[in-house]
C-alpha cells in the first residue's frame, strides 16, 4: 500500500530525512519510535503533503500512485489521513460543517455524489460514540477550546468519519491521560480491518499497550536504524535508544 | 478685459443649482442656507487631510456631475434590486428623488410610527421632523455634509413613537440610474422613548457612466430606545459614493450599525456616534470583502461623553486584486465619561500583492476609569488552518471559502434579518473571487 524509498526531506535547507525506507501493507499496523530530532514529525508532515518540507530524493509510492506528486487534498482523496500532533483551532468554523465539507469533498474526489444529511447525521452520531466525543463538540468552532483530550480525540473521529486506507497518527497519545488514550486506541482499533493500515508515530511504548503493532520501527537521524517486532518497543522502554544508536554507529 | 476664472469648486456648486425648495418651510429652508454659508469657507478634500490621507478623490471635483430625475425608470430594474425574502416596508428613491410608485409608506399607522418619504413629514409631520433634522449635521468643515445639507432631494423618515415598535423593517432603497448624476439622499430615523427599529439602507444602480452618490443617515435614539441599521453598499464600478452617518444616544439606548460596503468605485463612511446618556451601548461593524480596484475607507469616530457606556467595533476585511480597504478608527473619552467600555478591532486579510490595507486606531481619552482596548491585524490566510482543511481532503479554493466565511461570518451574525444577511453574504462570496 505505502512503500518509502530512500526518502531525504529538508525544511530551510536542512536535511531531516536522509534516506528512509519503509513499506506498509494492508492490514499492518506500524509503530515509528525514536528520540526525539529524528525525523518522526517530518516524515508523517511529508507524507501528508506539508509544503515547508522540500523532498531532495526518493520516492513514495502510495497504492500505484506517486504520493508526491500529489496535492494534500488529493491525497485525502486517495484514502490517506495525518492525525495531527497539534490540532488547529479553527475560529468561526463549526466542526460539524468541518467535517461534513470533508466527507463530501473526499467522496466528490471519488466520483460518489454527496451524503443525504439523514446518513449524514448517522454515521456522525455512530462515529461520535466510537471515541466518545461529546455531541456539544459539533456545534463549536473546530478544536477551539477543546481540551488536549478532546482535540486527539476530534482527530481520530475525523478519521473514523473519512475512513482511509492508511491511518498516521502523528504523536497522537502526547498528552493524553490513560482513559483519553484508551479512547483513542480503543478507536483505531475499531477501524482496522484486513484492507486499511496504522502508522503509529509515537515517544512512548505506553500506546502500543492498546494498538499493538505488527512492526516497530526506531528512526534515528533521519533513517530506520532497526525494525522489531512489539517486543522491541517494550525493550526500548527499559533500555532507551541510547543501545540502538550505538549499534547503528558501529555499523556505519 | 478682464477674464474670471472660477474654482472647480465653484462650477461644482453652480451645477448643484436650480433646484426649487421655496415650497419647504422656513425652518428647512434655513439649514440649506446655512450649508450654502458653510460651502464658501470649504472645497472638496484633498489628502492633505489627516482624514483624507488614504483616500484620493480622483478628480470628482471636476467632473459634472448634476441633480437630476430619472425618467422612465423601469419597474422590473427597481424590483432587481429588492433584497429577496425581506419583509419590509420598502422606500424606493432614484437619484435622491422619492419613487412612491415602488413604495409602501405607512403614516401614523395605528398611531404608532410614520414610515414615508422626507419631503411628505416636512409638511406633514413637521413637529417630528423640525426637532431633529439638520441637529446633527451642524459641521461647519465638513465639505459633503454641507453639500448633502444644502441640495439633498429627498429621503427617508422613520419615526417611532415612544414604547412601539417597527412591526417589520424599513427597508430604503437607493438608486443611481443615468450619466453625471449628483444624488444626495438623507434619511432621517427617529425612535422615541422605549421603542424599537430595524432600518435597512440599500445603495445600488440601475445604470450609470458616471455618478455621485452623497448621503446622509441621521439617527436618534432616545431613552431605552434599540435601533439597528444595516447598510448595504452596492453601486457599480462608475460611482464615488460618501457617505455620513450620525447617531446620538440617550440613556440606555442601544445602536448597531452594520456597514458592507460591497461595490463601487471609491466609498467613504464617516460615522460618528455620540453616546449622550449613562448606559448606551454602540455596536458599529463592518463586513468588507473588495475586489477590483475599488477604494474603501471607513472612518468611525465614538464619543463617550457620558459614564457607563459600551461601544464595540468590529471591522473585518478581505483584500483581493488591486483593492484597497481602509479603516480609522478613533474613541473619546470625555472626563467625566468614567467606568467607559470601549473596544476596537480592526482585522485585515491581503489576498494579493497589489490589495492593500489601512488600519489607524486613534484613542483619545480624558477619564481614568475606563477600559478601552484596540487592536488592528493585517496578514495573510492562516497556512496551518488552511492545511488542516486540505489534510482532510478539502480543495483548496473551498478551503479558502470555508476560512473566509469563517472570518467575515463574525461580523455578518450581527445582522439580525436573516435575509439581509443572506443578501450580504452573497455580495462577499462573490467578491471573494479575483476579478483579475
Amino acid at each position: 500500500m505505502l512503500k518509502i524509498n530512500g526518502l531525504k526531506a529538508e525544511i530551510n535547507g536542512k536535511e531531516i530525512l536522509k534516506g528512509l525506507n519503509l513499506e506498509v501493507k494492508p492490514g499492518e499496523v506500524h509503530a515509528i519510535m525514536g528520540p526525539n530530532g529524528s525525523g518522526k514529525s517530518t516524515l508523517a508532515s511529508v507524507l501528508a503533503g506539508r509544503e515547508e518540507y522540500e523532498v531532495i530524493d526518493g520516492d513514495v509510492d502510495f497504492d500505484g500512485q506517486d504520493l508526491l506528486d500529489l496535492s494534500p487534498e488529493q491525497r485525502a482523496g486517495e484514502g490517506l489521513f495525518l492525525a495531527f500532533q497539534y490540532p488547529v483551532e479553527i475560529p468561526g468554523v463549526s466542526n460539524i460543517n468541518f467535517i461534513k465539507t470533508a466527507v463530501n469533498e473526499v467522496r466528490e474526489y471519488n466520483g460518489l455524489p454527496n451524503l443525504e444529511t439523514k446518513e449524514f447525521m448517522k454515521l456522525l452520531k455512530e462515529k461520535q460514540q466510537l471515541v466518545e466525543l461529546s455531541g456539544k463538540l459539533a456545534n463549536r468552532s473546530v478544536n477551539e477550546g477543546f481540551s488536549g483530550g478532546e482535540k486527539k480525540r476530534n482527530e481520530i473521529f475525523q478519521m473514523a468519519m473519512l475512513n482511509p486506507k492508511l491511518g498516521i497518527l502523528d504523536e497522537t497519545d502526547s498528552g493524553l491521560d490513560i482513559d483519553a488514550l484508551r479512547i483513542v486506541a480503543n478507536g483505531v482499533n475499531e477501524l482496522k480491518t484486513k484492507d486499511n493500515a496504522f502508522v503509529v508515530v509515537t515517544h512512548y511504548q505506553r500506546l502500543l499497550d492498546y494498538i499493538v503493532p505488527d512492526f516497530v520501527h526506531v528512526l534515528y537521524d533521519g533513517r530506520i536504524v532497526k525494525t522489531g517486532t512489539k517486543e522491541l518497543a517494550l525493550e526500548l522502554e527499559e533500555k532507551g535508544y541510547d543501545w540502538i544508536i550505538d549499534e547503528f554507529k558501529e555499523t556505519v | 478685459m478682464s477674464t474670471l476664472t472660477i474654482s472647480d469648486k465653484e462650477r461644482f456648486l453652480i451645477n448643484q443649482e436650480g433646484q426649487d425648495f421655496s415650497h419647504e418651510a422656513k425652518t428647512f429652508i434655513k439649514i440649506r442656507e446655512l450649508a450654502l454659508k458653510n460651502l464658501k469657507d470649504l472645497d472638496f478634500p484633498t489628502k492633505k487631510l489627516e482624514n483624507w490621507k488614504y483616500t484620493n478623490l480622483r478628480g470628482i471635483s471636476k467632473i459634472e456631475f448634476r441633480p437630476q430625475s430619472a425618467i422612465n425608470i423601469i419597474a422590473e430594474k427597481v424590483k432587481a434590486h429588492k433584497i429577496p425574502n425581506l419583509d419590509a416596508y420598502t422606500l424606493v428613491f432614484v437619484n435622491g428623488f422619492f419613487s412612491p410608485e415602488f413604495s409602501d409608506t405607512a403614516e401614523e399607522k395605528d398611531g404608532k410610527f410614520v414610515v414615508t418619504n422626507l419631503n411628505t413629514a416636512k409638511r406633514k409631520f413637521i413637529k417630528f421632523v423640525e426637532p431633529y433634522l439638520g441637529f446633527q449635521t451642524r459641521a461647519k468643515d465638513q465639505f459633503f455634509v454641507n453639500l448633502n445639507s444644502a441640495f439633498s432631494q429627498d429621503g427617508a423618515f422613520v419615526y417611532v413613537k415612544a414604547q412601539q415598535k417597527l412591526d417589520k423593517p424599513v427597508h430604503i432603497i437607493n438608486l443611481v440610474d443615468g450619466d453625471l448624476v449628483a444624488a444626495y439622499p438623507r434619511n432621517l430615523i427617529v425612535a422615541e422613548k422605549l421603542s424599537e427599529a430595524q432600518v435597512v439602507v440599500s445603495y445600488e444602480t440601475i445604470d450609470t457612466a458616471s455618478a455621485l452618490s452623497n448621503v446622509i443617515n441621521e439617527v436618534f435614539v432616545a431613552e431605552g430606545a434599540h435601533v439597528q441599521m444595516d447598510k448595504i453598499q452596492n453601486e457599480n464600478k462608475n460611482t464615488t459614493h460618501i457617505s455620513a452617518d450620525y447617531a446620538v444616544q440617550h440613556k440606555d439606548s442601544t445602536f448597531t450599525i452594520n456597514t458592507i460596503p460591497a461595490n463601487g468605485k471609491l466609498i467613504r463612511n464617516n460615522l460618528s456616534i455620540l453616546l449622550d446618556g449613562t448606559g448606551c451601548t454602540a455596536n458599529l461593524n463592518g463586513a468588507i470583502c473588495l475586489n477590483g480596484d475599488i477604494h474603501v475607507d471607513n472612518q468611525t469616530y465614538v464619543n463617550h461623553a457620558q459614564p457607563n457606556c459600551d461601544s464595540n467595533e468590529l471591522y473585518k476585511a478581505v483584500v483581493n486584486d488591486q483593492a484597497a480597504s481602509i479603516f480609522n478608527g478613533k474613541i473619546y473619552v470625555n472626563k467625566i465619561a468614567q467606568q467607559t467600555n470601549a473596544f476596537q478591532s480592526n482585522a485585515n486579510i491581503l489576498m494579493s500583492n497589489d490589495a492593500k490595507a489601512n488600519s489607524k486606531p486613534q484613542l483619545e481619552i480624558y477619564a481614568d476609569d475606563v477600559k478601552c482596548s484596540h487592536g488592528c491585524t493585517i496578514g495573510q490566510f492562516d497556512d496551518e488552518a488552511l492545511f488542516y482543511l486540505r489534510a482532510r481532503g478539502i480543495k483548496e479554493s473551498t478551503a479558502k471559502k470555508v476560512l473566509l466565511e469563517a472570518f467575515i461570518g463574525e461580523v455578518l451574525d450581527k445582522i439580525k434579518i436573516e435575509a439581509v444577511r443572506d443578501y450580504a453574504s452573497a455580495l462577499i462570496a462573490k467578491n471573494f473571487n479575483s476579478k483579475n
